[in-house]
């Protein structure tokens, strides 16, 4: 069995001592959002997570979901997990309070993510999609579907999906085939195609379920441009809000899948269903990237609460199982064995696990609170700032911390040994549902293009200033502090190098759009590896000043793992730099037929 | 006979404008127009031109000053005036009697030998000779200019056969060489070479539209753009010149042009066109036109009109796959009607062009060289075919069912164009292919890289042997912006000379883009500001002022001969260089204000010290600071090369060249006469006043922030620049140097370059080509 408390005194620790959560309370809209209601939230969240969603993990795992006659069950206690977690709020937590939402920042909202997904990921999937589906109809639906929709899902009552993927096109949904096609009303279209891999696409939670489905509408441009979005219920809804008769919405089958057993992941027939257009015609792909963007970090956080619960597993179990003794002598001669945790090698992939998973979350923690000003500043420039910065870091956030959970929860099973391999314990579970974060919401091989292609060209660099100004102005503020430069010359180091291979990569890329596709995915890792680096000595600061109070324990951690990430970690951006530097050439001159 | 003055009759639009472009090539000018009944001040319609010369934009003089080699008169008083004149034009009305009229009077005034000629459009040269004697028909000619004739480079000549070639000779030799116009000669034919042509191109789109549909926003995406033709398509081209002078010209047409023209087959009425003009819709100069503009609550808003209907609606981004082609072959591939309507309007116009040589034209050059100066094509029709190839011409025109000219069947598996022995050559009636002759003293560039190697070649510029000993530096980055590499590449060709024995003597930065340089490479220096590689900028800058202190103290002459935009680093090129021979067209400042930036390669210091150096200067410490910083605080960019003296941004010993085609012989020609025995300058300390001049120049910002007239961080911008260019910390009794001068700019540069809102305003210029006003 894993084990999970959720981690408050490492969100406080966040909240309070790396980053100012008090900013947030200053914001318009934001007022009730202190410190102390953030403290209350995420205690009140720690239960719930720890008591209801945490002992479903495993026998979800085990039972999984069902499809039967087009209906599908979620495994046995979901259902009733699923009432308790809407009634008791949370899945109005963010929500705008018009629809009876609770209006509570997003970095709070990230946190209870990252718990509910630590106790149960699969759990997660399903007010996940809702939120998401939220957002997209919030920010671009008309008055009238907003009353109608949003309600609903704000009380948790309905559900939502996003309807994107299709057997022939997943990536390249300028391919898509499921069509809309005028249905005599105004905005109200007869949707007939087929989705596939459609989390919460049908399941036995919630009364009615609202898909967000890509389609074309008959005659539109070709490609990309003519794709719009639209709402289609599974059951119609009438004028007074009541459910009326189910739609041309049938599940044709679930996926027998690797992992997040739980979740069901559907094919979805739609035969010409009603659906309302939800924002402007042919524009679909913007309204539905307000969602991907939100889901994009959503999926970060996914992989960082899988690699916190399996190293709160592992940490256990490396400090009860006994067996052999520590190589340069016994620690504990009183035992029959020691504790493997004595070990040099249990120690390396411990703090491995340690350093990505804190370093990740305080990594999220930053993009968060961006999050929040993006939205709720008052001040332009501040919100382009935030924004900048959130669409800089999003690719980062989704593919380094998913990549870096895939290692971290692998590092879990190997500190089991044979123990970890077999199901009793649930550490295989983590990685396999820890697989698909680097592959959905965008493989990780997309993100890295995102970075690369996209954000870094933009503005001629304007995305990036967000990030190397403030890291810039931090190093050079400490240069001058002896006690500091264990921690800032290596991130220094790496930071500088990181800025030369950014400018060869530009002008590369420009160049030729291989170079940029060859450098991109080891660009991201380098730079989210030096982005955590900036954190955790930004964090060794702290706990420098703070190793003489109560809590010595606490940030002695805090220091040894910092020092740990300068020595172990961040050194892994020297083969990045010199892959980098290696170009396209070794990957592109192989013809395709002598593979 | 040299032509040292000249009378222009008639001060309309036309008239107007080739009275100030006279006057722009440096010669007194007479116009005449007529005295309105009843008018007190009998001079009153010329006067009034002038002063409306003095209003229009783009300014049809080159300086305000040159209103004052234009001498107003009326056609009653003043005619005695005439006999001092060596060239005649008239610019009357368009109606026979007037002209004639106009001649009768001209006849009696003017001295024997004097040159007469008319800038008609429409009317045939034989009947303007009709009953005048002959002493004036062989001193008469056809010089039709096109709107406005400061800018647009074409002058299409027509002489009669008792035209005296000497006379034509003379306004050739003189409109060429002084008015920097392309001559081309054309015959007595309707509408001449590009009216001819080009009425054809936009009564067949016109047409075109109509039939197939098209919204006006489909066919100004097809037709323009990406063919090389200006972008306003037809519809937005009709709006600009006047809607009302469709039916005008259509009807001259008509009247000249034989029933089977295939101009007349295709032409047919819109009424909608009528009803526009009727109504006033006549375009920009009237209630709108084919587009328009309206303003609303929810802020300005471009529409359209709609063809079949007649009525506005907002302007709506094409939309078909033919609309979002670059190339011209892939779109005349399109099976939509953007696709269509291409092949329709490209193949009656090609067509058509085709057919007319040698009717309008003795050859396929003259054709394109007509409508690339006249209408502003990038390619005149014969260089479109070979772009489109001569075959797929043939084919689409096949499958238009439009007949295929001998002239183009001949073409059949070759171009009209093509590159042979290092010599650009074209294709005659006869099937042969003969060489492209340029005018007695041009020499292009493009020339002589048909017959040569560059001697060196980067990404961003290239080093030319241009003949006698000179070395040409030219640049081809993007918008010739300057990068590392043109920096390496100036100092190897100062290298080069320097260590050629003697086998070059002089070195001239010279290229044929459309702008000498719009400056630094802004992009570059924005992406390292963003990810703070501050080294990298810092080395930039040194790298610059360390070139360009090169350039200053070779031991050759530097000639820079920009034309179009040279700005920022590329106007400190010039500043830095020994001379200057600079096209009429240049613009040159030095705008780094505008993108919240000092001159940070020398531009501060070498236009301080020339403002101080200057000997008709006004006394004291302030005058040439203050002059400095005027120019380079407001971001001052001449709108011409002689207004560029008035900023000291072109010196008294430079040259200035009319013509496009002889600016590099005229460069050279200066070159080479510096060259011998040939000085560098030396360093020249300059006593600048130090902080009490910043503090008096800051106390000018403070009054502009308060009146509004600029923002609060441009008062930061020109702090900066007033601490530069006041001397740092100094004062009147010590000397500044060069080398303290330089460590200020980077000092102020580097600062700059480091704050958001100068890095917003970078981003702004880059994304919109705009200042931002932050």
């Amino acid at each position: 069995m894993t084990t999970y408390k959720a981690p408050l005194r490492e969100y406080r620790f966040l909240l309070q001592e790396l980053f100012d959560v008090g900013e947030l309370a200053k914001l318009p809209g934001y007022e009730d959002a202190t410190p102390d209601v953030f403290e209350q939230v995420l205690e009140e969240g720690a239960k719930l997570c720890e008591e209801v969603l945490f002992p479903l993990n495993r026998s979800g795992d085990e039972e999984g979901c069902t499809f039967e006659n087009g209906v599908v069950r979620t495994p046995k206690g979901f259902k009733e997990a699923y009432d308790l977690f809407r009634q008791g709020g949370w899945t109005a937590l963010v929500c705008d309070p018009e629809y009876g939402g609770q209006g509570l920042p997003h970095t709070l909202q990230f946190l209870v993510e990252e718990m509910v997904s630590s106790a149960n990921m699969s759990f997660g999937m399903y007010p996940g999609l809702s939120n998401g589906a939220y957002r997209a109809i919030w920010h671009h639906g008309s008055a009238a579907q907003k009353r109608k929709f949003l309600p609903r899902l704000v009380d948790g009552s309905w559900s939502g999906t996003m309807c994107l993927t299709e057997p022939q096109c997943g990536t390249d949904l300028g391919q898509i085939r499921t069509r809309a096609e005028p249905a005599g009303t105004d905005g109200v279209y007869k949707i007939t195609g087929t989705k596939i891999f459609i989390s919460a696409g049908e399941h036995d939670l919630t009364d009615n379920i609202v898909h967000l489905v890509l389609a074309r509408i008959v005659g539109g441009p070709p490609g990309i441009r003519g794709i719009s979005l639209f709402i289609v219920p599974k059951f119609l809804v009438k004028d007074d809000g009541g459910l009326g008769p189910r739609n041309g919405v049938r599940c044709g089958s679930i996926e027998h899948k690797m992992g997040i057993k739980a979740s069901a992941t559907c094919v979805i027939n739609f035969e010409e269903a009603e659906g309302y257009l939800l924002g402007e015609a042919h524009k679909g792909m913007r309204a539905m990237f307000t969602m991907m963007n939100a889901a994009r970090l959503g999926v970060g956080l996914q992989g960082l609460a899988l690699g916190e619960t399996a190293y709160q597993t592992a940490r256990q179990y490396a400090q009860d199982r006994l067996q052999g003794r520590a190589l340069a002598g016994d620690k504990f001669p009183d035992k029959p064995a020691d504790p493997i945790i004595v070990h040099p090698d249990v120690r390396r992939m411990l703090l491995t696990m340690k350093a990505y998973t804190e370093g990740a979350r305080a990594l999220a923690a930053w993009v968060s609170l961006a999050l929040d000003r993006a939205e709720r500043d008052p001040d332009p420039a501040a919100r382009e700032e935030a924004d900048d910065f959130i669409g800089l870091m999003t690719p980062i956030i989704k593919a380094m911390l998913t990549d870096n959970a895939f290692a971290a929860t692998n590092l879990g099973v190997q500190i089991f040994g044979g123990h970890g391999y077999i199901r009793e314990w649930g550490m295989e579970q983590l990685v396999r549902d820890s697989r698909i974060t680097m592959l959905y919401e965008g493989a990780n091989g997309i993100q890295a293009l995102d970075l690369v292609g996209r954000k870094m060209p933009m503005h001629n660099g304007r995305l990036l200033r967000r990030f190397f100004h403030p890291v810039d102005a931090w190093l050079r503020q400490r240069l001058e502090k002896p006690e500091l430069q264990e921690f800032v010359m290596p991130v220094m180091k790496a930071f500088g190098r990181l800025q030369q291979v950014t400018a060869l990569v530009a002008q590369k890329g420009m160049a030729d759009p291989d170079e940029a596709g060859a450098a991109a995915s080891e660009y991201l890792r380098a730079f989210g590896l030096v982005a955590m680096g900036y954190l955790w000595a930004r964090i060794a600061e702290i706990a420098l000043g703070r190793l003489g109070g109560d809590e010595a324990l606490f940030y002695k951690g805090k220091l040894a793992t910092a020092r740990f990430y300068m020595a172990r970690v961040l050194p892994e951006t020297n083969t990045l730099f010199v892959n980098i530097a290696a170009g396209a050439k070794s990957l592109m001159e192989l013809e395709a037929e002598a593979f | 006979m040299p032509i040292s003055k000249v009378a222009v009759i008639g001060s309309g639009v036309m008239g107007g404008g080739i009275a100030a472009h006279v006057a722009n090539a440096g010669l007194p000018v007479l116009l005449l127009d007529i005295v309105p009944p009843g008018a007190k001040n009998r001079n009153t319609v010329a006067e009034q031109a002038i002063e409306r010369l003095l209003k229009t934009d783009p300014a049809p003089l080159m300086h305000r000053d040159f209103a004052r080699r234009i001498t107003p008169g009326n056609l009653e008083d003043h005619l005695g005036l005439l006999a001092d004149c060596d060239w005649i034009v008239e610019v009357v009305l368009e109606k026979l009697e007037v002209k004639h009229a106009t001649y009768a009077k001209i006849e009696k005034a003017r001295k024997p030998g004097s040159i007469v000629s008319s800038n008609t459009s429409t009317i045939p040269l034989r009947d303007l000779v009709a009953g005048m004697p002959a002493s004036f028909e062989q001193d008469f000619l056809i010089t039709h200019f096109f709107n406005p004739p400061r800018y647009m480079r074409l002058l299409e000549i027509v002489c009669g056969p008792k035209t005296r070639p000497d006379a034509v000779q003379a306004i050739e030799e003189f409109c060429d060489v002084r008015l920097g116009k392309g001559v081309i000669h054309a015959k007595d034919t309707p509408g001449f070479i590009a009216n001819r042509i080009g009425g054809m191109w936009i009564q067949s789109a016109l047409q075109a539209a109509f039939d197939l549909g098209l919204s006006v926003e489909e066919a100004d995406a097809v037709m323009g753009r990406p063919f090389g033709m200006p972008r306003t398509g037809i519809f937005g081209l009709l709006d600009l010149v006047g809607i009302d002078l469709t039916p005008q010209v259509a009807a001259s047409m008509q009247r000249s042009l034989a029933k089977d023209d295939p101009y007349i087959r295709i032409y047919q009425d819109r009424p909608l066109l009528a009803k526009m003009i009727a109504e006033g819709y006549t375009g920009r100069k009237g209630k709108g036109g084919f587009y328009r503009m309206t303003r609303s609550a929810s802020g300005r808003q471009r529409e359209a009109i709609d063809l079949a209907t007649g009525e506005y609606r907002p302007l709506a981004k094409p939309q078909l796959a033919s609309t979002a082609e670059r190339k011209p072959e892939a779109l005349l591939r399109h099976e939509d009607r953007g696709g269509q309507y291409a092949r329709r309007v490209l193949g009656l116009t090609l067509a058509y062009a085709a057919a007319l040589v040698p009717e309008i034209a003795d050859d396929v050059v003259a054709v394109d060289e007509a409508m690339r100066w006249g209408y502003t094509w990038k390619y005149g029709p014969f260089e479109l075919i070979d772009r489109i190839g001569a075959d797929a011409v043939i084919a689409l025109l096949a499958a238009e069912k439009i007949a295929v000219p001998p002239l183009l069947q001949q073409a059949a598996g070759k171009s009209f164009y093509r590159t042979a022995d290092g010599r650009l050559d074209y294709l005659g009636r006869d099937g042969k292919y003969a060489p492209v002759k340029r005018r007695p003293g041009v020499l292009l560039l493009a020339d002589i890289k048909r017959k040569s190697k560059p001697l060196a070649r980067n990404g961003s510029a290239s080093l030319w042997d241009v003949g006698d000993g000179v070395l040409c530096l030219e640049f081809h980055s993007k918008m010739n912006a300057l990068d590392t590499e043109i920096m390496g590449m100036l100092g190897k060709g100062l290298d080069t000379v320097k260590k050629s024995a003697g086998a070059f003597k002089a070195m001239v930065i010279y290229n044929e883009a459309e702008n000498f340089s719009v400056g630094a490479n802004v992009g570059l220096a924005l992406f390292a500001a963003n990810v703070a590689l501050w080294p990298f900028i810092e080395e930039g800058e040194t790298a610059g002022q360390n070139a360009y202190k090169n350039l200053k103290y070779a031991p050759f002459p530097v000639v820079s001969a920009p034309s179009g935009m040279a700005l920022g680093g590329g106007c400190e090129i010039l500043l830095h260089s020994a001379a200057v021979q600079a096209h009429a067209e240049s613009y040159i400042g030095l705008v780094e204000t505008g993108v919240g930036l000092v001159p940070g390669w020398g531009g501060c210091k070498e236009l301080v010290t020339r403002h101080t150096l200057n000997k008709k200067r006004p006394g004291g410490p302030m005058p040439p600071l203050l002059q400095a910083f005027e120019t380079i605080a407001l971001a001052k960019v001449s709108r011409s090369a002689p207004e560029a003296r008035d900023t000291l941004m072109l010196r008294e010993g430079d040259g200035i060249t009319m013509n496009r085609d002889r600016l590099l012989a005229d460069a050279k020609t200066k070159a080479l006469a510096l060259a011998a025995g040939y000085q560098p300058p030396q360093p020249q300390p300059i006593n600048l006043p130090g902080p009490t001049g910043a503090a008096a120049l800051k106390l000018g910002v403070t009054d502009l922030v308060n009146q509004g007239k600029a923002t609060a961080y441009d008062a930061v911008v020109a702090e900066r620049l007033a601490e530069v260019l006041s001397g740092g910390d100094t004062d009147m009794t010590l000397e500044t140097s060069e080398d303290q001068l330089l460590a200020l700019e980077r000092r102020a540069f580097q600062s700059l370059i480091r704050e958001p809102r100068t890095l917003a305003r970078i981003e702004h210029m880059l994304e919109t080509g705009k200042p931002l006003r932050n």
